[in-house]
């Protein structure tokens, strides 16, 4: 048991958050994007590229450095902490990882997944996951260009900014992927406005869109991308957590009232040490989940990644008590604070309220508790 | 690389203990480990039950071998405190002194001292008690006030201690005593190792707010004690206190396996109760609120394997000790509360009702959440005092 991070994990966090520091800073960087459905700008993205940060989760053989998701989160982590805009989740975690997982799987037609893996990796492709719950299908066989598919999704994270979209199909035993070109004729992408305007998310239509078969996947795949897509976000909001949490005790030793700095009160005080207690708790929950979903059994993956999902509500709350620290200030626009507090509701209401999944844990353990009951 | 799992030496460890706990802990010893060691008939039976783990070597497995133990490492002392935890083993009558004193008595003690005493505590033969809290130092231990006054090779012991342990019950207790009344207060305080048949002591029992006695007042009247029973430097108590309380490491693996099994308990009597015609195990605000508990207890798990895991790899697990000593003692109320509401207060003999009352020592014993909070505050996140 060594739950610390190695130096060469301090290192990649260091060298990230110095990057965004410099190159996509709030101020100049995500304010202006805000109303950007893309979120992102060729400079900054090949910059992460260069740092190799889209190939991390890519295996060496296909140009990536083959790391596991525990790296993966400590990128998640400055992302958040910057408020980064882009799609850098969906394509460096969830694509990369379904890809890699057809990859693993791979039959006659997984030619181009290697390639794909590589461009990800090379930051030429910026990709996205399409999860829909059959809401997709595949509408036809179009002849030389390939298969057809049809259908619309109400929100899939970076519609607008994908190069190319990543599709699970299920077929009559399994799950096939396809590859569809966002630019391709019959795609259509609305851009939403969530109250997060620091992830972005769209509509997608598919009228007969051009699709290119990349293979089948392994049983549970989607499955275990969801897990992956959850501990993902966790890891971000984490970051936005610590980050806001940062700046809040920054404010408290600084800011005076009635002749003393505000964070010399006691109630001030336990406002903030609440505040740790919940991202000190949140963080043990994602180093785990981060860990769970390389090292463990599909039941802890699974157990570990819905935990962060359920505790969301309560690690929004950190945004809130935030706020409460800063005063009147922290209720401006002007102040980045909303923005974090956005962020971290933007991961509350994220698949369902936060209330669902914990109703699902105690349904589990009373579950669990039933089972060992049961046994002699 | 961040890696939770335990190396198969230490699982072996665990499965020869479970496997030991198995065939040792008879329904007599579970049914007084649940009655706890106030009923005078499940004290006799705890303390049989720890001479039967001292003689299998398993009562005190972080001490050197020299001393009976197996000086165990962490991790196995955190399998340790799981597996008993898990398997519903009574907590030892010496769980203070074999945790807390014994490292002092290891490191402070003289020969004669450890000899004689290590392996009776050890065996339950004698019960040790710990005098620290008095009734004007609380939270605030270092104003302690009892006073030991050298008189030629004696010290004269004068005062009141309270919310001690068993103390009732105790042959021994370390006692923390004022030795110098005009140094700065965490200066003055030297530590004793008291006889408590001594003339001049008297133990009241302390009925807390459920009834139970588990705690006493010791009152010391003109207690004369040998000079040798200084443990540690005269006027250095302080730092023997210090010493004791920063061995425990492992410990913190109770928190969340006591809270982790109540919540199982919790479940199988909320099943129970729906075996009986209720329906709150598939109730939803009762799913929703269990779900939150289990959560916090997950997470508590994390963060005190945490702890342990910076104490083991050269950093300070001071952070994360305390904030899992806060969150403990929230969590474990807000289970009782649950338990209370949707079971009620006829349930289990009375079980969850009492429960609830005694849960509130959880933010107060060992000094208060809110104390807590002000030096997690100031020490850890830097706020500055008023």
């Amino acid at each position: 048991m060594n739950l610390e991070l190695t130096d060469e994990q301090l290192a990649l966090r260091d060298t990230v958050r110095r990057f965004l520091a410099q190159k996509a800073p709030v101020a100049s960087f995500v304010r202006p994007l805000l109303d950007d459905p893309t979120g992102t700008t060729d400079e900054v993205w090949l910059g992460l590229a260069d740092l190799g940060t889209t190939g991390l989760l890519v295996p060496a053989e296909h140009g990536g450095a083959g790391m596991s998701m525990a790296e993966a989160g400590v990128v998640l982590e400055e992302l958040g902490r910057a408020l980064y805009p882009g799609p850098w989740q969906s394509t460096a975690v969830c694509s990369a990882r379904l890809l890699t997982r057809a990859a693993d799987a791979a039959d006659a037609d997984a030619s181009e997944v290697p390639k794909l893996l590589r461009c990800i990796a090379e930051g030429s492709v910026v990709a996205t996951v399409v999860l829909h719950d059959g809401a997709v299908e595949v509408a036809g066989d179009g002849g030389a260009e390939g298969t057809i598919l049809s259908g619309a999704v109400a929100s899939v994270p970076d519609a607008a900014a994908a190069d190319v979209l990543i599709v699970p199909v299920a077929e009559r035993d399994g799950s096939a992927l396809f590859a569809v070109d966002a630019a391709a004729a019959g795609v259509g992408a609305t851009p939403l406005h969530p109250a997060d305007p620091t992830r972005k998310r769209g509509a997608l239509t598919f009228d007969g869109a051009p699709a290119r078969r990349l293979g089948t996947l392994p049983p549970d795949a989607e499955g275990v991308l969801a897990d992956d897509a959850l501990v993902a976000s966790a890891a971000d909001a984490l970051g936005a957590a610590q980050a806001v949490l940062d700046m809040a005790i920054e404010y408290a030793k600084v800011r005076t009232q009635f002749g003393a700095p505000i964070g010399s009160f006691q109630a001030v005080q336990h406002l903030c040490v609440d505040m740790v207690e919940t991202v000190e708790l949140a963080r043990s929950g994602v180093l785990h989940a981060l860990w769970a979903a390389d090292a463990a059994g599909d039941e802890e993956r699974h157990l570990a990644a819905v935990r962060c999902k359920a505790f969301a509500g309560r690690l929004a709350t950190v945004g809130d008590a935030a706020i409460q620290v800063f005063g009147g200030v922290g209720y401006t626009w002007e102040h980045d604070a909303h923005l974090y507090l956005r962020r971290l509701l933007g991961w509350s209401a994220c698949g369902g309220s936060s209330d669902r999944y914990l109703e699902e844990l105690g349904s589990r353990l009373v579950r669990s508790v039933q089972e060992a009951r049961a046994r002699p | 690389m961040a890696d939770f799992s335990l190396p198969p030496e230490t699982e072996r460890f665990r499965a020869e203990l479970r496997a030991w706990l198995a065939t040792s802990l008879t329904p007599r010893i579970l049914a007084a480990g649940r009655r706890g060691p106030t009923d005078p008939d499940a004290f006799d039976t705890i303390r049989a039950w720890n001479r039967e783990l001292a003689d299998a070597g398993w009562a005190a497995i972080s001490w050197p071998p020299e001393y009976g133990g197996r000086g165990a490492s962490v991790l196995e002392q955190l399998v340790y405190v799981e597996e008993t935890v898990r398997a519903r083993a009574p907590m030892p009558l010496n769980v203070i002194g074999l945790n807390n004193i014994a490292p002092a008595l290891m490191q402070y003690g003289t020969e004669e001292q450890k000899r004689t005493l290590l392996p009776r505590m050890m065996q339950a033969d004698d019960i040790w008690c710990q005098g620290m809290s008095e009734p004007e130092a609380g939270s605030d231990l270092a104003s302690l006030r009892t006073r030991a006054t050298r008189d030629g090779d004696h010290f004269v012991v004068e005062g009141h201690k309270t919310w001690t342990s068993l103390g009732h019950r105790a042959d021994w207790c370390q006692l923390y005593v004022r030795t110098d009344p005009e140094a700065p207060k965490h200066q003055g305080i030297s530590c004793l190792v008291v006889d408590m048949h001594l003339p001049g002591i008297e133990a009241r029992p302390l009925p807390t707010l459920t009834g139970e006695t588990h705690f006493a007042e010791v009152f010391f009247d003109d207690v004369r004690v040998p000079a040798d029973a200084l443990l540690g430097p005269l006027d250095g108590g302080w730092q023997v206190a210090t010493t004791t309380l920063s061995h425990e490491r492992a410990n913190a693996a109770r928190l969340y396996a006591e809270l982790q099994v109540r919540l199982e308990e919790l479940t199988a009597d909320l099943l129970r109760a729906d075996e009986d015609g209720a329906s709150v195990a598939s109730d939803p605000v009762t799913l929703h609120r269990l779900g939150e508990l289990a959560v916090r207890a997950d997470f508590l798990e994390c963060l005190c394997k945490r702890s342990i895991s910076a104490g083991l790899h050269g950093r300070d697990p001071f952070a994360s000790a305390s904030l899992a000593k806060t969150v403990w003692g929230e969590l474990g109320q807000d289970i009782a509360a649950l338990a209370y509401d949707a079971l009620g207060p006829d349930s289990a003999g009375g079980r969850w009702a009492d429960g609830r009352l005694s849960a509130r020592s959880l933010t107060i014993a060992g000094g208060t959440t809110q104390i807590n909070k002000n030096i997690t505050a100031q020490r850890v996140l830097g706020l500055p005092r008023r």
